[in-house]
């Protein structure tokens, strides 16, 4: 992007004469009415290759920038005067809270934007409001994220509301009193919605034993036992610099960025000595749990084991998902089960990935009437998954569909920020973006059904919630 | 530091124009009378593409209700030209994500793709604006499609019946009142010729507005909105404007259900439509971002930092709408053990009359700066100005609204505030509490 403005900057005037001649020689030859009513059939495939647009390209150019012991990816975009910063302490979320301070990360989250430095909680939180600028704490279950967005003009003053926030939080005694009653309020409402109680038994039968069984908010019990010092001592044990990944968007230079920088994070202590979660296997094997409730529809979560982003086997199974539950109303499990049938809404398969746990995952609802029905042809289509894979045509499809995608990736500024974070998550590398395509389209036939046949062979855990009351309702 | 950002704040007053336009966008018709915008972004080679039907569920015949939402999804299953099936596949092979929406008021289809892709775009949903040929089979499955997605939407959701009564009492006999999907006899009873007849009424360029929001100039957009929206044939579109409700009374609703956990307060004033209020509309709205929008409110701050009385509490109004416009306060109660509603209802009302009275020109222009602080990002992403302008078009709106929304915003004042919080109490009220069954008799 940068690139692209900086070479218009020089030419723009000649450019722009170029290009008008052009649009108006494309106005002769191609703007021509279209006859709906002569037509068979829409000449789709000869739009796009006549369209006056069809050589728009550009190209993304991501860097890596450093100072001291930080560093940080980078994607200069000079059209909208505001900047985004996305960041992750890694091997500091939820799973790396004691058990009997459950909930701490959550706490701490909100408690980080309570003001800091010579602001007290209002002053921080009506100086945000007043200049744009957003300041936020997520805790994950990795990881504990944050972000800072801001107009540029504004730009000394979110960073310095940011550096109060995060090095000197306040964590007023009163305030801190407010968000665990906060908390506990919206424990006892995620009990009212059925989907968020359907999660918490997924996740506690998957995961039984291990901190990826944690509800989000963490436990009444958890959230009760908190002192401030406890927030205080995870900040000093966690959020730290060789554990800090950092993603920067927007209209901001490489100096500009490598001085905010280290005015945003120079100050954190060097070191986090946490291991990071050793990888569990996941083994399923059709166990079923069923949450009794009064709904208007049975929802279900279902799962097998999948597999990590540095797999050889993440793009044959990506893909295999992808067709399978993952490309929406034009997946196998939609076209046969929605399109078709008309037995439920939506059912859709992901790949879920966490630091410990890889999981093909996927869900539904439907009424009480529909619902055997429609989880017997999911159970068809998975086996006919493990036994016949995909076929040329639909994988060839998926490659289009993935590829025609890849610019949507840069709608806003927080989501490239949010990428370029990943993109260290993951290892992928400052250059990833150039390379994506072709990892999508190098990938065989053959692979994609190796992966289908290794994954779908396992029989997936499923978890419902919902009684058979559909039919006395109505 | 305060002194400081005073001074920066007076330099910025000098150095910005008064009146910046939000989106500068573009905004033409065709010979065939559909309107068209566009606003430039040029950050990515991506566009939003949609088309907004100016019409939607208080458009329906009584006892027809969700028909404007399931001719909304047999739009994507097939036409003249593009069998079924065949429009979900292309829009998946070119990568575009594609969906659509049906509110009260309108019916949006809309794409986010690569902008090289926008001519296929463009081609497709001009076809199936005049060309659509569903048949039986498909209309069979997308009536039991929409069933399920009410179950799954609306009435999984543990408040369901709570929301659709409360709507029910606000509005009276208005289209308003009833739900969106439609009721589940209503959609059972849906026929094959009751979407066809819906969507030869109102389904017709000169009935839609398309909106481009990407990396496209306005004279491309202008050629190609020509040549395949412009060709389209129109037919007539008699269009009534739905009844604006102008009943005063107050009523209450205390409704348990069996999965309510906690407690929970909304109020909904049924306020003239928009272009009727006493007062501009960006008065309200300036109330209710100062009473009761985010943390930074001031009932936020009395009611959830100072007394602890409450968890929540959110003011918002809405009047983007060809109907009534809406004021509505929502609020979770702190302690669900030791609770008394009326009292409860009484700390909210001494609340509300303490912060109106509490309000100052300084207060009032603080309220305002937050409220255009965040305009600048309304750029960032293509999707945020197609739905913002779309939908205010859509509805009546004139492009000067949207565009001049900031200095609308700055324009209020003082006594137009307090005219529009003094006027709240001449307008229809329901005071609603959903509770949690083994509460029920809490409630005096």
């Amino acid at each position: 992007m940068s690139r692209r403005n900086r070479r218009y900057k020089g030419v723009g005037y000649y450019m722009r004469r170029i290009f008008a001649a052009i649009v108006f020689v494309g106005a002769i030859i191609f703007f021509a009415p279209f006859c709906y009513e002569k037509m068979q059939k829409l000449p789709i495939e000869q739009i796009l290759n006549s369209s006056v647009l069809k050589d728009r390209k550009f190209a993304a150019s991501v860097q890596q920038i450093n100072n001291d012991n930080l560093s940080a990816y980078l994607l200069e975009e000079h059209s909208n005067p505001i900047v985004a910063i996305s960041f992750a302490f890694q091997k500091s979320g939820i799973a790396y809270e004691n058990d009997e301070k459950s909930g701490l990360t959550a706490v701490l989250a909100e408690m980080l934007t309570a003001g800091g430095g010579k602001y007290n909680t209002q002053e921080f939180k009506d100086l945000c409001a007043e200049y744009g600028i957003k300041i936020g704490f997520n805790a994950g279950m990795d990881d504990f994220n944050g972000y800072l967005q801001f107009p540029r003009e504004y730009q000394a003053m979110a960073v310095e509301l940011f550096k109060s926030a995060l090095l000197h939080p306040l964590m007023p005694e009163d305030y801190f009193e407010l968000i665990k009653s906060q908390h506990l309020i919206a424990l006892k409402m995620q009990q009212e919605h059925p989907e968020s109680v359907l999660a918490d038994n997924f996740k506690r039968f998957i995961f039984e034993g291990h901190p990826y069984e944690r509800n989000l908010l963490g436990t009444k019990k958890g959230i009760q036992n908190l002192i401030i010092d406890d927030l205080k001592d995870y900040m000093k044990s966690n959020l730290a610099q060789d554990n800090l990944l950092i993603g920067i968007a927007g209209d901001i230079s490489t100096d500009e960025a490598k001085q905010l920088l280290s005015q945003m994070f120079d100050e954190l202590p060097e070191r986090n000595n946490d291991e990071m979660l050793s990888r569990i296997t996941i083994e399923t094997r059709g166990k079923e749990l069923s949450v009794s409730r009064k709904t208007a529809q049975v929802i279900a979560s279902f799962a097998v084991a999948g597999t990590y982003r540095d797999s050889v086997d993440f793009y044959p199974l990506y893909l295999a998902n992808y067709i399978f539950g993952g490309a929406g109303l034009t997946s196998r499990l939609n076209k046969e089960i929605r399109e078709k049938e008309g037995l439920t809404y939506g059912i859709y398969t992901y790949l879920a990935i966490s630091d410990a746990a890889a999981l093909l995952q996927g869900g539904f609802s439907a009424t009480a009437d529909n619902f055997a029905k429609a989880k017997d042809l999911l159970s068809e289509q998975w086996q006919m998954m493990a036994q016949n894979g995909v076929s040329e045509d639909e994988l060839t499809e998926a490659k289009k569909s993935l590829i025609s995608s890849y610019n949507l990736r840069f709608a806003d500024i927080d989501g490239i920020a949010d990428m370029l974070l990943a993109m260290q998550k993951y290892k992928l590398g400052s250059d990833f973006l150039d390379k994506r395509n072709d990892y999508i389209n190098e990938v065989e036939l053959s692979e994609v059904n190796a992966a289908a046949r290794k994954y779908f062979k396992q029989i997936p855990d499923f978890v419902y919630i919902g009684v058979d009351d559909v039919k006395e309702k109505k | 530091m305060r002194l400081l950002l005073a001074v920066t704040l007076a330099a910025m007053c000098v150095i910005k124009p008064i009146s910046a336009a939000l989106f500068n966008a573009h905004d033409f018709t065709l010979n065939n009378g559909m309107r068209v915008v566009v606003i430039e972004n040029h950050k990515a080679p991506i566009v939003k593409h949609m088309v907004w039907y100016k019409v939607g569920a208080v458009d329906e015949i009584r006892g027809k209700g969700g028909v404007a939402h399931l001719l909304e999804h047999l739009m994507f299953r097939g036409t003249q030209k593009v069998k079924d099936g065949e429009f979900n596949r292309l829009m998946n092979e070119m990568g575009a994500e594609s969906n659509a929406f049906t509110s009260y008021d309108v019916t949006a289809y809309h794409q986010l793709a690569d902008v090289t892709k926008l001519e296929a775009l463009m081609a497709l949903e001009a076809d199936r604006m005049r060309y659509l040929a569903f048949d039986q089979k498909a209309f069979a499955a997308e009536q039991k499609i929409v069933f399920q997605e009410r179950q799954q939407v609306v009435e999984n959701n543990p408040a369901a019946a709570f929301n659709e009564k409360m709507n029910e009492m606000l509005w009276g006999s208005s289209p308003y009142g009833q739900p969106i999907t439609g009721q589940n006899d209503e959609i059972k009873a849906l026929t094959y010729d009751d979407a066809r007849d819906f969507y030869n009424l109102y389904y017709s360029p000169n009935n839609a507005i398309l909106v481009l929001s990407g990396d496209i100039d306005a004279i491309t957009a202008k050629n190609l909105a020509e040549k395949y929206y412009g060709v389209l044939p129109t037919s007539k579109v008699v269009r009534d404007e739905p009844e604006e409700m102008k009943q005063s009374f107050i009523a209450g609703l205390q409704m348990s259900l069996p999965n309510i956990q906690t407690p929970k307060t909304v109020w909904q004033y049924l306020l003239p439509k928009s272009s009727n209020l006493i007062v501009s509309p960006y008065a309200y709205l300036v109330l209710a971002e100062y009473l009761g929008g985010g943390e930074t409110s001031a009932l936020y701050r009395d009611l959830v930092e100072q007394q602890r009385v409450m968890a929540d509490v959110t003011v918002n109004f809405s009047y983007i709408a060809r109907g009534n416009s809406i004021f509505r306060l929502s609020a979770v109660p702190n302690d669900a053990d030791d609770f008394n509603a009326e009292q409860l209802a009484s700390s909210l009302k001494k609340a509300i009359e303490n912060a109106v009275t509490d309000l100052t020109d300084n207060k009032l222009a603080q309220v305002k700066r937050k409220m255009t602080a965040d305009l600048v990002y309304v750029n960032d992403n293509p999707s945020t100005a197609a739905n913002w302008v779309g939908f205010m078009l859509a509805v009546g709106w004139s492009i000067d609204d949207v565009e001049n929304y900031a200095d609308n915003v700055k324009k209020v004042t003082l006594s137009e505030v307090m005219k529009a919080y003094a006027s709240l109490k001449d307008y229809a009220k329901v005071e609603g509490w959903l509770l949690p069954q083994q509460q029920k008799d809490l409630v005096k």
